[in-house]
Protein backbone atom coordinates (compact mmCIF):
# COMPACT_ATOMS: atom_id res chain seq x y z
CA UNK A 1 0.00 0.00 0.00
CA UNK A 2 2.90 2.82 0.67
CA UNK A 3 4.72 1.32 -2.58
CA UNK A 4 1.12 2.43 -4.47
CA UNK A 5 0.83 5.63 -2.35
CA UNK A 6 4.96 6.72 -3.36
CA UNK A 7 3.93 5.71 -7.03
CA UNK A 8 0.72 7.76 -6.94
CA UNK A 9 2.91 10.88 -5.76
CA UNK A 10 5.43 10.64 -7.97
CA UNK A 11 2.24 10.37 -10.88
CA UNK A 12 0.71 13.31 -9.36
CA UNK A 13 4.39 15.57 -8.97
CA UNK A 14 5.19 14.20 -12.64
CA UNK A 15 1.99 15.99 -14.07
CA UNK A 16 2.49 19.03 -12.54
CA UNK A 17 5.87 19.54 -13.64
CA UNK A 18 4.38 18.64 -17.51
CA UNK A 19 2.15 21.36 -16.31
CA UNK A 20 4.87 23.87 -15.56
CA UNK A 21 6.66 23.35 -18.69
CA UNK A 22 3.25 23.81 -20.51
CA UNK A 23 3.17 26.98 -19.92
CA UNK A 24 6.58 27.88 -20.30
CA UNK A 25 5.77 30.75 -18.35
CA UNK A 26 5.20 31.45 -14.90
CA UNK A 27 2.06 29.87 -14.37
CA UNK A 28 -0.34 31.68 -11.44
CA UNK A 29 -3.26 29.03 -12.51
CA UNK A 30 -4.29 25.57 -14.20
CA UNK A 31 -3.77 24.26 -16.54
CA UNK A 32 -7.65 23.04 -15.02
CA UNK A 33 -11.05 23.36 -15.44
CA UNK A 34 -12.95 26.96 -15.02
CA UNK A 35 -15.90 27.98 -14.29
CA UNK A 36 -17.77 31.26 -14.57
CA UNK A 37 -16.55 33.21 -12.27
CA UNK A 38 -13.64 31.42 -11.27
CA UNK A 39 -10.38 33.73 -10.96
CA UNK A 40 -6.89 33.68 -9.81
CA UNK A 41 -3.93 36.11 -8.57
CA UNK A 42 -0.43 35.61 -9.45
CA UNK A 43 2.76 36.68 -6.56
CA UNK A 44 3.05 40.59 -6.39
CA UNK A 45 6.20 41.75 -8.52
CA UNK A 46 7.30 44.77 -10.35
CA UNK A 47 9.07 42.20 -12.88
CA UNK A 48 5.54 41.10 -14.71
CA UNK A 49 5.27 42.43 -18.11
CA UNK A 50 2.47 40.68 -19.80
CA UNK A 51 -0.11 38.00 -18.67
CA UNK A 52 -2.10 35.74 -20.22
CA UNK A 53 -4.90 33.50 -19.95
CA UNK A 54 -4.48 30.32 -22.27
CA UNK A 55 -7.57 28.46 -23.21
CA UNK A 56 -8.27 25.44 -24.81
CA UNK A 57 -10.00 26.96 -28.13
CA UNK A 58 -12.00 29.59 -28.60
CA UNK A 59 -15.02 31.02 -27.62
CA UNK A 60 -14.51 30.92 -24.11
CA UNK A 61 -15.10 34.10 -22.77
CA UNK A 62 -11.98 35.46 -20.05
CA UNK A 63 -10.48 38.66 -18.47
CA UNK A 64 -7.01 38.86 -17.67
CA UNK A 65 -5.64 42.52 -15.80
CA UNK A 66 -2.92 43.80 -13.73
CA UNK A 67 -3.26 44.82 -10.31
CA UNK A 68 -1.19 47.60 -8.60
CA UNK A 69 -0.36 47.01 -4.89
CA UNK A 70 -1.26 50.61 -3.74
CA UNK A 71 -4.76 51.76 -5.14
CA UNK A 72 -5.19 47.52 -6.47
CA UNK A 73 -7.17 49.56 -9.70
CA UNK A 74 -7.18 47.22 -12.65
CA UNK A 75 -5.03 48.23 -15.53
CA UNK A 76 -4.52 47.31 -19.14
CA UNK A 77 -7.35 45.05 -18.88
CA UNK A 78 -8.26 42.97 -21.62
CA UNK A 79 -11.53 40.79 -22.08
CA UNK A 80 -12.46 38.40 -24.72
CA UNK A 81 -13.20 35.01 -26.23
CA UNK A 82 -10.10 34.08 -28.25
CA UNK A 83 -7.98 30.82 -27.58
CA UNK A 84 -5.84 32.77 -26.06
CA UNK A 85 -5.93 36.45 -24.46
CA UNK A 86 -3.04 38.78 -23.63
CA UNK A 87 -2.75 41.71 -21.97
CA UNK A 88 0.92 43.40 -21.53
CA UNK A 89 2.03 46.54 -19.16
CA UNK A 90 5.34 47.84 -19.35
CA UNK A 91 5.62 49.57 -16.02
CA UNK A 92 7.69 49.59 -13.30
CA UNK A 93 5.12 49.09 -10.49
CA UNK A 94 5.05 46.55 -8.47
CA UNK A 95 1.22 44.32 -9.12
CA UNK A 96 0.40 41.11 -9.50
CA UNK A 97 -1.62 39.23 -12.80
CA UNK A 98 -5.22 38.66 -12.71
CA UNK A 99 -7.31 36.64 -14.43
CA UNK A 100 -11.11 35.16 -14.26
CA UNK A 101 -13.44 32.78 -16.77
CA UNK A 102 -16.55 34.64 -17.53
CA UNK A 103 -17.89 31.46 -18.75
CA UNK A 104 -17.50 27.54 -18.27
CA UNK A 105 -16.32 25.27 -18.48
CA UNK A 106 -12.85 24.91 -20.02
CA UNK A 107 -9.55 24.11 -19.89
CA UNK A 108 -7.03 27.37 -19.28
CA UNK A 109 -3.82 28.34 -17.45
CA UNK A 110 -2.85 31.96 -16.57
CA UNK A 111 0.75 33.01 -16.77
CA UNK A 112 2.98 36.12 -16.38
CA UNK A 113 5.70 36.69 -18.06
CA UNK A 114 8.85 39.23 -17.45
CA UNK B 1 -1.20 -11.83 -4.01
CA UNK B 2 -1.03 -8.55 -1.87
CA UNK B 3 1.80 -8.02 -4.03
CA UNK B 4 -0.01 -8.64 -7.58
CA UNK B 5 -3.35 -6.11 -6.35
CA UNK B 6 -0.08 -3.37 -5.81
CA UNK B 7 0.83 -3.85 -9.44
CA UNK B 8 -2.80 -3.67 -10.89
CA UNK B 9 -3.22 -0.89 -8.81
CA UNK B 10 -0.12 1.13 -9.91
CA UNK B 11 -1.01 0.27 -13.31
CA UNK B 12 -4.38 1.60 -13.38
CA UNK B 13 -3.12 4.89 -11.92
CA UNK B 14 -0.19 4.89 -14.48
CA UNK B 15 -2.94 4.25 -17.28
CA UNK B 16 -5.10 7.06 -15.57
CA UNK B 17 -2.38 9.25 -15.30
CA UNK B 18 -1.35 9.42 -18.75
CA UNK B 19 -4.78 9.61 -20.09
CA UNK B 20 -5.17 12.48 -17.85
CA UNK B 21 -1.86 13.89 -19.36
CA UNK B 22 -3.30 12.88 -23.26
CA UNK B 23 -6.60 14.91 -22.91
CA UNK B 24 -4.55 18.14 -21.08
CA UNK B 25 -1.71 17.74 -23.76
CA UNK B 26 -4.56 17.81 -26.76
CA UNK B 27 -6.61 20.42 -25.23
CA UNK B 28 -3.80 22.76 -25.67
CA UNK B 29 -2.39 21.35 -28.79
CA UNK B 30 -3.37 24.62 -30.64
CA UNK B 31 -0.91 26.55 -29.37
CA UNK B 32 2.00 26.48 -27.00
CA UNK B 33 2.30 29.44 -25.12
CA UNK B 34 6.14 29.51 -25.41
CA UNK B 35 6.03 29.04 -29.28
CA UNK B 36 3.18 31.66 -29.51
CA UNK B 37 5.29 34.27 -27.15
CA UNK B 38 8.31 33.87 -30.19
CA UNK B 39 6.18 33.91 -32.69
CA UNK B 40 4.63 37.47 -31.64
CA UNK B 41 8.60 38.18 -31.86
CA UNK B 42 8.68 38.65 -35.56
CA UNK B 43 5.35 38.38 -37.18
CA UNK B 44 4.43 41.09 -39.16
CA UNK B 45 1.99 43.88 -37.70
CA UNK B 46 -0.28 45.37 -39.93
CA UNK B 47 -2.77 48.10 -39.23
CA UNK B 48 -6.92 47.11 -40.10
CA UNK B 49 -8.91 50.12 -38.28
CA UNK B 50 -8.55 52.77 -36.32
CA UNK B 51 -10.00 53.95 -32.48
CA UNK B 52 -10.40 57.62 -33.04
CA UNK B 53 -9.39 60.20 -30.63
CA UNK B 54 -11.66 61.38 -28.45
CA UNK B 55 -12.25 63.03 -24.80
CA UNK B 56 -8.96 64.14 -24.64
CA UNK B 57 -7.05 60.85 -25.30
CA UNK B 58 -5.00 59.95 -28.44
CA UNK B 59 -6.15 57.52 -31.61
CA UNK B 60 -4.73 53.87 -31.68
CA UNK B 61 -5.00 51.42 -33.86
CA UNK B 62 -6.26 47.59 -34.63
CA UNK B 63 -3.64 45.57 -35.65
CA UNK B 64 -3.47 42.12 -37.30
CA UNK B 65 -0.47 40.00 -36.45
CA UNK B 66 -0.45 36.94 -38.11
CA UNK B 67 2.08 34.27 -36.86
CA UNK B 68 4.17 31.08 -38.19
CA UNK B 69 2.74 28.96 -35.98
CA UNK B 70 -1.03 29.21 -37.81
CA UNK B 71 -2.13 32.08 -34.96
CA UNK B 72 -4.03 35.14 -35.92
CA UNK B 73 -3.68 37.88 -33.21
CA UNK B 74 -5.38 41.08 -33.24
CA UNK B 75 -4.20 43.92 -31.20
CA UNK B 76 -5.56 47.57 -29.35
CA UNK B 77 -2.01 49.21 -29.53
CA UNK B 78 -0.88 53.34 -30.16
CA UNK B 79 1.34 51.52 -33.02
CA UNK B 80 2.51 48.55 -35.24
CA UNK B 81 5.61 48.30 -33.30
CA UNK B 82 4.22 48.96 -29.69
CA UNK B 83 4.58 45.98 -27.46
CA UNK B 84 2.43 48.28 -24.75
CA UNK B 85 -0.99 45.69 -26.36
CA UNK B 86 -3.50 43.67 -25.54
CA UNK B 87 -6.08 41.66 -27.39
CA UNK B 88 -6.08 38.43 -28.17
CA UNK B 89 -5.00 35.15 -30.55
CA UNK B 90 -7.29 32.60 -32.30
CA UNK B 91 -6.08 29.85 -34.81
CA UNK B 92 -5.69 31.35 -38.22
CA UNK B 93 -8.15 29.26 -39.96
CA UNK B 94 -10.90 30.21 -37.79
CA UNK B 95 -9.96 33.96 -36.56
CA UNK B 96 -13.53 34.29 -35.41
CA UNK B 97 -13.23 31.70 -33.50
CA UNK B 98 -16.74 29.61 -35.18
CA UNK B 99 -18.40 33.13 -34.65
CA UNK B 100 -20.13 36.28 -37.05
CA UNK B 101 -18.04 38.37 -34.53
CA UNK B 102 -14.78 38.28 -32.53
CA UNK B 103 -14.58 41.26 -30.27
CA UNK B 104 -11.97 42.24 -27.54
CA UNK B 105 -12.67 44.88 -24.41
CA UNK B 106 -9.33 46.82 -23.15
CA UNK B 107 -9.52 49.30 -20.36
CA UNK B 108 -7.72 51.14 -18.06
CA UNK B 109 -9.08 51.55 -14.53
CA UNK B 110 -11.32 49.89 -12.61
CA UNK B 111 -12.95 47.49 -11.74
CA UNK B 112 -16.05 49.82 -10.68
CA UNK B 113 -17.03 51.14 -13.89
CA UNK B 114 -17.13 54.81 -12.63
CA UNK B 115 -13.14 54.48 -12.60
CA UNK B 116 -12.43 53.75 -16.11
CA UNK B 117 -10.53 56.50 -17.32
CA UNK B 118 -10.63 54.49 -20.90
CA UNK B 119 -12.45 51.73 -22.34
CA UNK B 120 -12.25 50.39 -26.00
CA UNK B 121 -13.44 47.65 -28.11
CA UNK B 122 -11.37 46.16 -31.15
CA UNK B 123 -12.56 43.06 -33.50
CA UNK B 124 -13.42 41.46 -36.47
CA UNK B 125 -16.31 40.38 -38.31
CA UNK B 126 -17.51 37.75 -40.93
CA UNK B 127 -17.75 39.19 -44.57
CA UNK B 128 -21.72 38.17 -44.48
CA UNK B 129 -22.33 40.98 -41.76
CA UNK B 130 -23.96 43.83 -42.28
CA UNK B 131 -23.38 45.93 -38.84
CA UNK B 132 -21.93 45.36 -35.62
CA UNK B 133 -23.37 47.44 -32.28
CA UNK B 134 -22.97 47.24 -28.79
CA UNK B 135 -25.31 46.95 -26.58
CA UNK B 136 -24.67 49.51 -23.68
CA UNK B 137 -25.80 48.73 -19.66
CA UNK B 138 -28.81 50.81 -20.30
CA UNK B 139 -30.20 49.33 -23.11
CA UNK B 140 -29.10 51.30 -25.69
CA UNK B 141 -27.12 50.32 -28.47
CA UNK B 142 -23.79 51.69 -29.88
CA UNK B 143 -23.18 51.28 -34.03
CA UNK B 144 -19.60 50.23 -34.77
CA UNK B 145 -18.21 51.48 -37.75
CA UNK B 146 -17.06 48.53 -40.23
CA UNK B 147 -13.81 48.50 -42.04
CA UNK B 148 -13.18 46.21 -44.80
CA UNK B 149 -10.11 43.95 -43.91
CA UNK B 150 -7.88 41.63 -46.99
CA UNK B 151 -6.02 39.04 -44.29
CA UNK B 152 -4.59 35.87 -45.48
CA UNK B 153 -7.01 34.36 -43.45
CA UNK B 154 -9.85 35.87 -45.68
CA UNK B 155 -12.14 38.63 -45.91
CA UNK B 156 -13.36 40.22 -43.23
CA UNK B 157 -14.21 43.41 -41.54
CA UNK B 158 -12.37 45.32 -38.82
CA UNK B 159 -13.40 47.71 -36.41
CA UNK B 160 -12.46 49.77 -33.12
CA UNK B 161 -14.37 51.64 -30.89
CA UNK B 162 -13.88 53.68 -28.14
CA UNK B 163 -16.69 54.29 -24.90
CA UNK B 164 -17.50 57.86 -24.16
CA UNK B 165 -16.71 58.70 -20.90
CA UNK B 166 -19.58 60.83 -19.96
CA UNK B 167 -21.22 57.27 -20.60
CA UNK B 168 -18.67 55.24 -18.09
CA UNK B 169 -18.92 58.64 -15.18
CA UNK B 170 -22.58 57.48 -15.20
CA UNK B 171 -21.56 53.88 -14.82
CA UNK B 172 -22.77 53.22 -18.58
CA UNK B 173 -21.03 49.83 -20.04
CA UNK B 174 -20.85 47.51 -22.65
CA UNK B 175 -22.44 44.55 -21.50
CA UNK B 176 -22.88 42.51 -25.44
CA UNK B 177 -21.54 43.07 -29.26
CA UNK B 178 -24.09 42.26 -31.83
CA UNK B 179 -23.37 41.68 -35.27
CA UNK B 180 -26.17 41.41 -37.79
CA UNK B 181 -26.78 40.51 -41.31
CA UNK B 182 -28.54 42.58 -44.04
CA UNK B 183 -32.02 41.93 -42.91
CA UNK B 184 -31.31 42.61 -39.39
CA UNK B 185 -31.06 39.28 -37.84
CA UNK B 186 -28.87 38.59 -35.21
CA UNK B 187 -26.24 36.02 -36.35
CA UNK B 188 -24.15 36.55 -33.47
CA UNK B 189 -23.89 38.20 -29.79
CA UNK B 190 -21.10 38.24 -27.32
CA UNK B 191 -21.18 38.67 -24.12
CA UNK B 192 -18.65 41.62 -22.35
CA UNK B 193 -18.33 44.03 -19.90
CA UNK B 194 -16.18 45.86 -17.84
CA UNK B 195 -15.40 44.48 -13.76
Amino acid sequence: MKRLGIGFAAVVAALALAGAALAGATTYAGPKAWSAGASAGSSYSSAWKYNYFFKQGSGYDATVTFIDNVTYSWHATVRNTSSTTYTYWFVSNVKRGHCRANSGYFWGSCAVVN
Amino acid sequence: MRGKRVIVASILVLAAALLASGVIAGQFRSADPEALHEALTSGEVVQVAEIAAADGLARRGVFVQETDIGQLCLWDAASASSLQRGGGCNAIDDPLGGSAVSASLAYDGGPAIETVRDARLIGLADEDVASVTVLMSDGSERVVRLKKAKLSAGDFFAFGYRFKKADLRRGIGPIAVIARGAGGGELARQPTGIG
